[in-house]
């Protein structure tokens, strides 16, 4: 019984203490630096852009099935 | 009024240190197919399969998997060619 | 105990669901890229137009186009419910089983089978009851003859059993990780780059076939600088902020996202650690901020689009989207937007993403608390649960550790799981909500789900890409498509 009592309380207090614990984690963190964020960006980039040209290729097979049928 | 079983106290005994141990069996449990070793799903990537094959199963091999769904991309292709047709002919 | 397990239903299914055989070897890292690749190309593929569809005017628009983003649907194709009933069976399956509420021991083989089968099972079922349900709701057609309700059902149904099965190809060995999260990445970024750069012209007004624009942002404002049609200053608003087709701003804001997204999955915690074995063996283990990725944003999504699908249910099958029915006035009604979106008002309003910032401020103030504070705690009750059952906890981690030789950094080796058990929950937590709110934030911008597609997408890609350098590194970097394609490969080591 006072086991679920305390876990009511904590429920109610929990989202400020979410918070705080949160940023307190937060600011122990470790950030990249600029030099491993550009390069992990243009890695990243480069990445998405080959493949949604390829993806793209494929939809533009549609487009004259599309014009066909319609 | 507490029944005793054949045997006295020491079936007893033994019935509660089985139920302990399939309690505890039952909590070691592995909570998902990772945590037991076998594939599947983990922290950050969602899987539908594992890395298990199925003896009685339907087992088909994946480029036959990929031909028919091009196939059925076509079957739809000739659906639309079909429709277009018949609404042609009412006119 | 003879009870009755739920897994147990799927034993009939086993020999009729058919199933991707294993590889007999394994597979090399090209062709392992090949199959991937066809697998999601085949996917694309299948983003093709219903045939059947009534050709009259239909009055029931689009009730979850904020949602196919995310889920990699497009409307009115092949892939009407894109990967959702995949990503929801597989989702909450593995949920109910982490926290025991559906019976089943992992360590049995054949429970293991049974439990695969029953998600691709239900993953099917969800098929038929959404295809079902958009079809007598009139969405595609109000007075549909019993053959065209046929056609759908095989179409919709069809090509749900189809992106079950690519799906596996992948996930069995044959492709990288996870069908359902290279397929997702792979139409985002197509997604992407087609709104950015397609330079496929499509007509802008109904009457007139000789002015048109090109479908990409990008591509459209290098052809506004000479176009005819308007003023030079009215072509370039019009590049920024058309709604009849992807306009730059709305580009600019995805790629901000995705920038963000990819800052937040390199932010990490680094756990000094050192070989039991070898002396002077230092090294750094790190707990990532995102240590779940986009599976929180993922399992709120199901939510959401479990929850609009419901509303629509009422809605527009019982109530008729009649705005005097008792329903609607309890659970509102749909609005139509340009001809083409079903925008739901109060009290259904409060969990859909504005369309843009003014309708955000002036039509439904109240979401801007509601629907960050549903993506928030959704995403954090199950980044607290997932991280406990995913098989990579603290404690998991910590036996990881003893089998390797290796521990903490002035910690002993008993007190290694207490340790992580400090920092990985609060970090799974944490990341669920700071990834909520992002997405939220990219919502309210007016994005209409794309914004929730991009945090998908780039988690998703960093998460396979993690897998695919180590695989590239274990073959020994001995891969001529690599070296065409994988800049990113590479570059990522």
């Amino acid at each position: 019984m006072a086991k679920e009592s305390s876990a009511m309380d904590k429920l109610s207090e929990s989202p400020i203490e979410f918070i705080r614990e949160g940023s307190q984690f937060l600011s122990k963190c470790k950030k990249p630096d600029v030099k491993e964020y550009t390069k992990i960006i243009r890695a990243v980039g480069i990445g998405f852009v080959a493949v949604g040209a390829i993806g793209y290729a494929i939809k533009l097979v549609h487009i004259p099935i599309r014009y066909l049928i319609v | 009024m507490a029944s005793t079983p054949p045997g006295g106290h020491k079936t007893l005994q033994k019935r509660k240190f089985a139920q302990q141990a399939r309690d505890r069996a039952t909590k070691q449990r592995p909570t998902s197919s990772r945590q037991a070793g076998f594939g599947g799903s983990s922290a950050a990537v969602l899987k539908i399969a594992t890395d298990d094959s199925s003896t009685s199963s339907l087992r088909v091999d994946p480029l036959v998997i990929l031909f028919m769904s091009v196939g059925f991309i076509f079957s739809v292709i000739v659906l639309h060619v079909l429709a277009k047709m018949a609404a042609k002919s009412v006119e | 105990m003879a009870g009755f397990r739920l897994i147990d239903l799927a034993k009939p299914l086993q020999s009729i669901l058919p199933e991707i055989e294993l590889p007999y070897e394994n597979i090399p890292f090209d062709d392992k890229l090949i199959y991937t690749f066809v697998s999601a190309l085949v996917y694309i593929l299948c983003q093709f137009p219903l045939a059947s569809i009534s050709k009259e005017h239909i009055d029931v628009k689009d009730p979850i186009f904020f949602l196919r983003n995310v889920f990699a649907s497009e409307t009115k194709t092949l892939m009407e419910f894109g990967l959702f009933p995949l990503i929801s069976s597989s989702l909450i399956l593995q949920l109910m089983a982490g926290l025991r509420l559906i019976d089943i021991n992992f360590k049995i083989k054949s429970d293991r089978q049974l439990f695969q089968t029953l998600t691709k099972f239900l993953a099917i079922v969800q098929y038929i009851i959404l295809a079902n349900i958009f079809i007598f709701a009139g969405y595609y057609g109000s007075n549909l003859s019993p053959g065209q309700i046929l056609n759908l059902n095989i179409q919709l149904i069809g090509s749900g059993i189809f992106t079950t099965l690519l799906c596996e190809i992948v996930d069995k060995g044959y492709g990288f990780v996870s069908g359902i999260m290279t397929i997702n990445t792979v139409v985002i970024a197509t997604t992407l780059v087609s709104d950015a750069l397609a330079f496929n012209q499509i007509a802008i007004s109904d009457s007139d076939d000789t002015i048109t624009e090109a479908q990409g942002a990008i591509i459209n404002l290098i052809q506004s600088l000479r176009a005819s049609h308007r003023t030079l200053m009215g072509n370039i608003v019009s590049v920024f902020s058309r709604d009849y087709l992807p306009n730059l701003s709305s580009v600019l804001l995805c790629i901000l996202v995705g920038v963000a997204v990819a800052y937040l999955h390199n932010i990490r915690i680094e756990l000094p650690i050192r070989s039991t074995r070898a002396r002077g063996m230092n090294n750094m283990y790190p707990v990532r901020l995102l240590n779940i990725g986009c599976l929180s944003i993922l399992f709120s999504y199901v939510i959401l689009f479990f929850i609009h699908i419901i509303a629509f249910v009422f809605i527009q099958l019982i109530a008729k989207n009649d705005p005097s029915h008792i329903i609607c006035k309890i659970i509102g009604h749909y609005e139509v937007v340009n001809n083409y979106l079903y925008v739901p008002t109060f009290p259904l309003s409060l969990l859909t993403p504005p369309r843009s910032i003014q309708s955000m401020i002036f039509k439904q103030p109240l979401t801007i608390i509601v629907f960050p504070l549903f993506l928030a705690t959704t995403g954090v009750w199950f980044a607290s649960k997932w991280q406990a059952i995913s098989g990579s906890s603290a404690k998991d981690i910590a036996n990881d550790f003893k089998e390797q030789g290796i521990t903490l950094t002035g910690r002993r080796e008993q007190n290694i799981a207490k340790e992580l058990e400090k920092t990985i929950p609060t970090a799974s937590t944490t990341g669920a909500a700071v990834l909520a709110l992002t997405t939220a934030v990219g919502e309210f911008l007016g994005l209409k789900g794309q914004a929730a597609g991009m945090v998908v997408g780039v988690c998703g890609a960093f998460a396979i890409l993690e897998f695919v350098t180590l695989e590239y590194q274990q073959s020994g970097g001995q891969s001529m498509l690599a070296q065409v394609l994988g800049g990113a490969a590479s570059a990522f080591q």
